[in-house]
């Protein structure tokens, strides 16, 4: 019990709690700013945390990643428009909400139910962090391949009706994995002979480029055209009836189920829980055709199931050292630099801290319910704002937050390169995170499966019961959903469908 | 509307390419007299936060207070350190640039970049890092001598994990085998504590890293060090008998030390020499090195010139047929 009391009592450093009221409500805002995602906010804020010492750049960074899974519910709702990808799903039926004068209730009830997921997560990782990270010692070369192979189908199972252009953008980041030296003989590949590419892409300034620079040159672009939707303004009934919670009961415990899952398991976030969450409460409701058109279930389920991989997200990054989603693969970098060394040894090492990151994310789950319900109109407002000041704003946090990082021209090139990139993926209509992920995982599949190799040919991996059924259930996720469609071709039934986004 | 949006976003633009900008000012002085009369920049090859950054952040701390100025560390990462060392080599040779030196400084020649010793001026070494090799604490190898011959016994089996690809530490897996006569299979991984780790779990037979990282796990019982590559016993682990004592002559790890961009004026050298000394000296910069598991150590500049001449000269042997 020592280390859960220290770890809890570490945090009541009045630091500490500053530095998580700063996150909440950074978090809060870009959240609600559609483009800046929490992974880009994040990356950014550990240029300037690094100085702190762990706990309080820990507070800062955690919040939030808390906070804008909050915050991006807002534009999600109000002009359908996913603030961050993990709200994804909260478009389905939080904008067909607010467009039946339902925005009130739509987001009380989100920020509800992204409460009530964030806490179960937490929960998770309090309770299944230390167990996990002991089996993470079986965890060698050969069971991380299998671990990554597995992330890697699960992104390509639930990318919906978008299965190819999510392909290629997979593809393409395996692609971009493979620049930097040869992780085993170190042979350079596709370095150009540029000393700076020989680690490899540089990480931070190619996600800041895909995502924040793309985003902002493809709203320039597209500023004059197409009338943008107005934000709602006709809010209607705010908190939830007593029917309305009975309603939400059964998604909550679907969807916290759903994101728990997708949480642990590597480089998949609240984005794919989501989509996941929200089909899976889809499936089980009495009324599944609601869904899409306003489903109070739908929104709930939605976000508690993305919150949800927060917690996982973060047991999966502790317990085995390897990112559980984007953000957490940025946040990794900073805790090396802390000194922190996430893995099996941290709980060993230094276990009231896994506590004090629990208790940091609980108090800024409450923070974060409490700012939505009570602000949540204001919030609503910064919608308002002009949009060429916000683009000014970000581009020059895109390039200051680049630099810094490693004090690098270089960097901040290649982050323009990759905005151009994704602003070009992002005109065909090809998702910019499966290139992330596939730029993650790539280099983490082949380091792993190069080292198993090297250890003892393929029958390390033949050999390894943890290895072989990781990889089995990957074949069989890739196989059931073709094998599903071709089912029910054979034995029709009414079934709509995952709608996508039109964002 | 549209004209204003431009604008802004060039304003932006504009704005950032300054502050980048600023941050390469060079300062050059022409009278040495004065030396130190402005801020002194030290470049660290690595990121914030690691071994090599926080002793060159400490001992800065403590080299400002004999030279009155104040020093900014610089971390510039990259290319295995190659970025930062050429960044370091390419500036003015004035003594307001100063970088960390690595053992790096004498492999990444012969690993294909463009990392020359001869471009720097010494001032001396100030730690030192021991390479270990140590088994899973269930290993059935009790001794150096256990591993060395079942790596004779069947050649290339014996697994061996390092920190990296071309990393000292895999380079150090290389000399225990070609000193011993036998054959080991080095395996690098991302990083010195995924290399460890493998070993704790029984992935790999052994473990090729610094003591650091070796001498808590050892404490803890999850490893078993067979031997400290150091010329005497290390005080972090007085009961492990160094290679040379089992009969293995092979003293190699990673080390750190500080140099300026060749050419800079004698008087200059001759200040930052003394000021170097009296940090590396300090209570402060041992305890803090100390207590990060590696050994403070207080060369000067011109032994620290033979063994740097030494070292490039062993890791052409080693790694000469590589690049």
């Amino acid at each position: 019990m020592s280390p859960l009391v220290e770890g809890f009592s570490a945090l009541l450093d009045p630091t500490v709690l500053l530095c998580i009221a700063a996150g909440a409500l950074l978090g809060m805002l870009v959240g609600a700013f559609p483009g800046v995602t929490a992974t880009m906010t994040v990356a950014l804020a550990s240029g300037f945390t690094l100085s702190l010492d762990p706990l309080p750049g820990l507070a800062v960074l955690l919040t939030i990643y808390v906070s804008a899974n909050f915050g991006d519910r807002v534009p999600a709702i109000l002009v359908n428009t996913p603030g961050t990808p993990a709200s994804i799903a909260t478009t389905f039926d939080g904008y067909a909400m607010a467009r039946q004068g339902r925005a009130g209730l739509a987001l009380t009830s989100s920020a509800f139910a992204s409460a009530w997921g964030t806490l179960v997560g937490v929960v998770l990782l309090m309770v299944a962090a230390i167990p996990l990270s002991r089996l993470a010692l079986n965890f060698g070369p050969a069971e991380m391949f299998a671990l990554v192979v597995f992330g890697l189908t699960m992104m390509i199972g639930v990318s919906g009706g978008k299965v190819l252009k999510g392909l290629v953008a997979g593809v393409l980041g395996l692609l971009l994995a493979t620049v930097g030296r040869d992780p085993i003989t170190g042979t350079p590949r596709f370095t150009f002979g540029l000393a700076e590419l020989s680690d490899g892409i540089p990480f931070i300034a190619a996600i800041i480029g895909l995502f924040g620079i793309a985003e902002v040159m493809n709203q320039i672009l597209t500023h004059r055209r197409g009338a943008a939707s107005k934000p709602i303004t006709d809010f209607g009934r705010w908190f939830p009836r007593r029917s309305d919670w009975r309603t939400m009961l059964k998604p909550m415990a679907i969807g916290s189920g759903v994101g728990g899952v997708v949480g642990v398991v590597p480089a998949t976030g609240g984005d794919i829980a989501g989509i996941l969450g929200w089909d899976q409460a889809r499936r089980a409701s009495r009324r599944p055709e609601e869904f899409g058109r306003g489903s109070l279930e739908g929104i709930t389920a939605a976000d508690t199931s993305s919150n949800a991989t927060l917690g996982g997200s973060v047991t999966t990054t502790l317990a085995l050292g390897l990112p559980g989603d984007s953000v957490m693969a940025v946040m990794i970098g900073s805790m090396v630099v802390w000194g922190i060394q996430p893995g099996p040894s941290l709980f060993a090492n230094q276990p009231d801290l896994v506590y004090s990151i629990a208790g940091i994310m609980l108090v800024a789950t409450v923070l974060a319910l409490v700012v939505s319900v009570l602000r949540m109109r204001g919030v609503a407002r910064l919608l308002e704002l002009p949009q060429h000041f916000l683009w000014a704003v970000i581009l020059v946090f895109c390039m200051v937050g680049t630099y810094a990082v490693n004090n690098s021209v270089f960097d901040v090139a290649v982050m323009l390169v990759f905005g151009l990139l994704g602003l070009f993926l992002r005109r065909f209509g090809i998702p910019p995170g499966p290139v992330v992920l596939g730029l993650i995982l790539g280099s983490l599949a082949e380091g792993n499966l190069r080292r198993a190799l090297e250890i003892g040919g393929v029958g390390t991996i033949a050999t390894s019961p943890i290895a072989v059924a990781l990889l089995v259930v990957s074949a069989v996720a890739l196989a059931a959903p073709p094998l599903r469609s071709a089912w029910r071709r054979r034995h029709p039934r009414e079934d709509r469908g995952t709608p996508t986004p039109t964002a | 509307m549209r004209s204003t949006t431009f604008r802004l976003t060039a304003a932006a633009l504009a704005v950032t390419a300054l502050t980048a900008g600023c941050a390469d000012r060079g300062g050059v002085s022409e009278d040495t007299t004065d030396y130190p009369s402005q801020d002194i920049t030290l470049v660290v090859p690595y990121d914030a936060g690691g071994a090599s950054d926080l002793a060159a952040r400490t001992l800065a701390a403590e080299m400002e207070e004999s030279l009155g100025q104040s020093i900014i560390v610089e971390n510039r990462s990259g290319g295995a350190g190659s970025v930062g060392l050429q960044d370091l080599a390419g500036r003015a040779a004035d003594g307001y640039s100063i970088g960390y030196l690595p053992v790096e400084t004498v492999m990444l020649g012969y690993q294909g970049y463009d990392v020359d010793p001869a471009d720097y001026d010494l001032v001396g070494q100030m730690v030192s890092v021991p390479a270990t090799i140590a088994v899973p604490a269930d290993s059935p190898h009790e001794t150096l001598d256990d591993l060395v011959k079942a790596a004779k016994e069947d050649p290339d089996s014996v697994t061996v994990s390092n920190s990296g690809a071309g990393s000292i530490w895999e380079a150090a897996t290389r000399e225990l085998g070609a000193t011993a006569d036998a054959e080991f299979r080095p395996v690098p991984f991302d990083g010195g504590a995924p290399a460890v780790t493998a070993a704790v779990g029984e992935q790999v037979d052994a473990v090729v890293a610094g003591i650091s990282e070796t001498a808590p796990a050892h404490e803890e019982g999850q490893l078993r060090v067979l031997a400290v590559f150091d010329s005497e016993p290390s005080e972090a682990l007085p009961d492990v008998e160094t290679a040379g004592e089992q009969g293995v002559d092979v003293v190699i790890g990673g080390w750190g030390g500080i140099g300026a961009p060749a050419g800079v004026p004698e008087e200059v050298l001759d200040k930052l020499e003394e000021a170097f000394s009296a940090a590396a000296e300090s209570e402060e910069f041992r305890t803090i090195i100390s207590d990060s598991g590696n050994i403070p150590v207080n060369v000067p500049a011109g032994e620290f010139a033979e063994f740097v001449e030494s070292e490039h000269a062993r890791f052409e042997q080693l790694l000469g047929d590589e690049g």
